[in-house]
């Protein structure tokens, strides 16, 4: 990436944050996709700039001051400690926004991460936008875990798996042997859920870095067919992105339309038409049989009788929570880990975060709230007094860059969709149980919404 | 008392669990314990005192014909081995060979079962290798060539326990096509006959008594009657759950003599063992946590689900650990007469190194358990 260095007499670049998804705007860096030469400063953006990413405007990014957070000595591998420290497991955004708002308040705890994976840190949401950017993996990378664990000063273990939990008496039981916690936070994340149909040795699922980066191999080659089933956020985000990148998408979903059960009829037309624009084929009420390999191509059987011959399958058909540990351990469990407002689980030493919890029966699997979720579990294991979490439903954008699409509150399967107002492409709706507005949703509409 | 086929578990002569775990602690302290060291470091093969502990049930109750009670055979094994982990090992190699036989679903081998489950023959299994071969760590060891009425088998087990002449035990041999590609692998009864030769092991530096040789076979001819499983592999799928399970009763047995053994100079040494870390409590507690773990797993030992299978395999890998902590704890507790050669906490520091290495090890357990986590993704 080009980046400039500031004139002498000028101040050092600063750097942004998108409040609703986390992108950083680097003065340095610009946003040259979007005509923004490196070194334009924040003030010069024109105000309809929109986040590269998640698509609010310049009003939701805030100034990003870096908190030079650091341990007080590094707390190597070999460093002996009485206190056994928070042990945090996962090191996805939620795992290092755990450790990093607890280091915020307390330089010396002892810490240990353990990760499934190399444990680097890199932004989730890039996933569905970075082969049209032409990236590789090394350039999703933020900051490797090495130097994120010297800089505050975590003792990591990575790849390393965490299969069994002892709250008796405060133990995890690792693929690399037993470790201590005097307090312990899950964030173990949400694994693909893979219908039979689909065997994962033939669908790609795009959850974590390493699964991105097995497909972004495979197309690097060229451009390929590609199926993907399930048109919800993550399909219809992908769909985009791999077109975009010279790809021939084909996105099946059993239902009518797009993101069905979470915009009306009218609204999904709209999507689908947009997608239809980039080249994308949208195939409606198509429910997947079976899928095999075919030599280097795999085929797609329908219930309909009907084949698609692709090169690649992915699979974007939801999330859940692999309950195991928690069962394990005897944690209360309804399709998450359950937690209170203070991010505890049904056992007082074990938080949670992330997208491996669920708050009121529900699991919530956004960015937004995880700061808010990170910053109150550090208050809650290093004793200091903070408010309590209040879980406020994130607004859902969908990173289209066709016809972005925002939507707020929870649509429900008995409420009565009304457009509100409609200009040329652009329309907002509203969502009424009874007399009482439940969701908003504008498509194609410039974001001027504060983020939530 | 055992010639009668038994098929309905109230007429077994072990129906009522509390007398044979009365019966199976009994041989056990009062034959088992005198004989522990002769066993362990002499190299006495006590199978008459193994008869006297199929006799009170102790090799049948994890049977589908005697009731499926993995449980009772668990404590069964953990009160043997609690006085000689070699036994209690063996114990483990004869309750497989009879899964073996029972699962096969084979009349010739069904028939045989009667006997083995009371103790009368007695068989072990030969599974170290293929286990290890079937989850890819390294090469199967016997090559079977299909011919008219069964298969002929050549190459060499190295370590096989619990076997010797007119004896038996379960094996695996690879099938592989004329081109030498894998077709399948199929799963046998071997009946240690003139035809095959026992070669002496070196020496261990424990578990001596429990008759292990190295099988070298040539040509060896599998009948149809010998047939547990062609193909072996939905077997193997099928069982390995309840095969690794019952293994956590040695690591049991073992746990508890080491607290019995720390328990025991309590009086005496109590003022100064106060400073030791893996206190007797300490231990209980951890041990108590594992073995409400297997009783639950025990309840559902065909269980052919994922999280099954890691859960038993994470039981076994915590077995272990306690297991070596356990027993160390116990030599440092007893100090000086700990370190006797014929002393318990000194054999069973040999005891539960045994359990931490005998496949699955420590190591392949965590390897399996990494590779079971891992998400399989397009090739």
């Amino acid at each position: 990436m080009s980046t400039r260095k500031p004139d002498l007499e000028e101040r050092p670049w600063r750097q942004y944050i998108c409040l609703a998804c986390g992108l950083i705007y680097d003065e340095a860096e610009g946003d040259p996709d979007s005509g923004l030469p490196p070194g334009t400063r924040f003030e010069d953006i024109p105000d309809d700039w929109e986040c590269p990413l998640c698509g609010v405007t310049k009003s939701d990014f805030e100034l990003l001051e870096k908190q030079e957070i650091t341990a007080a000595a590094p707390v190597g591998i070999t460093t002996f400690s009485k206190v056994p420290g928070i042990v945090v497991v996962g090191a996805g955004i939620a795992g290092w926004s755990v450790v990093e708002a607890i280091r915020h308040l307390d330089a010396e705890t002892p810490i240990t991460l353990i990760s499934a994976c190399h444990g680097d840190r890199y932004h989730k949401p890039e996933l569905s936008v970075a082969l049209s950017r032409g990236q590789q993996p090394g350039d999703l990378v933020r900051e490797s875990a090495a130097e994120a664990a010297n800089r505050l000063g975590v003792r990591l273990l990575a790849n390393t798996f965490v299969v069994g939990i002892s709250p008796e008496r405060r133990e995890v039981r690792t693929t690399r042997g037993t470790v201590a916690y005097t307090r312990l936070v899950l964030a173990q994340g949400a694994k693909p859920a893979l219908p039979d149909e689909l065997p994962p040795s033939l669908c790609w699922r795009i959850n974590d870095l390493a699964d991105w980066s097995g497909l972004q191999q495979q197309l690097a080659a060229g451009p390929r067919r590609v199926a993907i089933v399930g048109a919800g956020m993550v399909g219809c985000e992908l769909a985009e992105d791999l077109a975009r990148a010279g790809h021939t998408v084909t996105l099946l979903d059993r239902q009518s339309h797009p993101l069905c059960g979470l915009i009306p009829p009218e609204a999904g037309q709209a999507l689908q038409e947009s997608l239809a624009e980039q080249g994308i084929h949208y195939r409606p009420d198509s429910q997947v049989k079976a899928v095999r390999a075919d030599g280097d191509s795999k085929t797609v059987l329908l219930a309909n009788g009907e084949t698609l011959a692709v090169g690649q399958v992915i699979a974007a058909t939801g999330l859940k929570t692999d309950n195991r540990l928690a069962r394990q351990a005897g944690l209360a469990f309804n399709g998450g880990i359950e937690v209170d407002q203070e991010l505890r689980s049904s056992d007082p030493w074990i938080h949670a975060l992330g997208d491996c919890i669920s708050l009121n029966g529900e699991p919530c699997r956004f960015i937004e709230p995880i700061q808010h979720q990170a910053r109150t579990i550090a208050a809650a294991v290093l004793g200091v007094e903070a408010p309590a979490y209040e879980h406020r439903r994130p607004v859902v954008r969908l990173k289209t860059r066709s016809l972005p699409l925002v939507l707020h509150g929870l649509p429900k399967p008995d409420g009565r969709w009304a457009i509100t107002q409609r200009e040329g492409n652009s329309m907002v709706m509203e969502q009424r149980v009874g007399d009482t507005i439940v969701a908003t949703l504008s498509l194609g509409q410039p974001m001027q919404s504060k983020a939530a | 008392m055992n010639n009668v086929a038994v098929s309905n578990p109230p007429l077994s002569p072990w129906a009522d669990d509390a007398m044979v775990q009365a019966e199976v602690a009994r041989v056990a302290s009062e034959q088992l314990a005198p004989n522990a060291y002769r066993i362990d470091h002499e190299g006495y093969y006590p199978t008459d005192i193994m008869a006297d502990l199929g006799q009170a049930g102790a090799f049948a109750t994890h049977l589908d014909q005697h009731g499926s009670r993995f449980g009772l055979a668990l404590s069964s094994m953990q009160e043997i081995s609690r006085h000689c982990g070699s036994t209690g090992f063996m114990t483990w190699c004869h309750d497989v060979c009879g899964l073996y036989m029972e699962q096969s679903g084979n009349p010739a081998l069904l028939e045989r079962l009667q006997g083995h489950a009371a103790g009368q023959t007695f068989g072990g299994t030969a599974l170290s290798n293929p286990m290890k071969a079937l989850t890819g760590i390294e090469k199967m060891a016997l090559k079977a060539k299909k011919v008219p009425g069964g298969y002929r088998v050549s190459g060499t087990l190295p370590w096989v326990s619990h076997i010797g002449p007119g004896q038996y035990c379960g094996a695996i041999a690879a099938v592989d096509r004329d081109d030498g590609s894998r077709s399948h692998e199929v799963m046998f009864l071997l009946d240690i006959d003139d035809r095959v030769p026992l070669r002496p092991c070196p020496e261990f530096s424990g578990m001596e008594g429990t008759s292990t040789w190295s099988v070298p076979l040539d040509d060896y001819f599998v009948s149809e009657d010998q047939i547990i499983a062609d193909p072996a592999r939905p077997f193997i799928q099928k069982i390995r759950g309840a095969f690794i399970l019952l293994q956590v009763g040695i690591a049991a047995g073992v746990i508890q003599g080491s607290i019995d053994s720390i328990r025991a100079v309590e009086n005496q040494l109590g003022h100064v063992n106060q400073y030791l870390h893996n206190r007797p409590d300490e231990l209980q507690a951890e041990f108590d946590e594992v073995a409400k773990r297997a009783a639950r797993l025990a309840e559902t030992p065909y269980d052919g689900s994922k999280d099954y299978l890691l859960d038993v395999l994470e039981l076994r890998a915590h077995g272990s650990e306690l297991s070596l902590k356990a027993s160390q704890s116990a030599l440092l507790h007893q100090g000086a007469r700990g370190y006797l050669m014929n002393s318990a906490p000194q054999r069973r520091i040999r005891e539960a190194h045994f359990v931490a290495i005998v496949t699955p090890a420590i190591k392949h357990l965590r390897w399996e358990m990494d590779k079971l986590m891992r998400e399989e993704v397009p090739a």
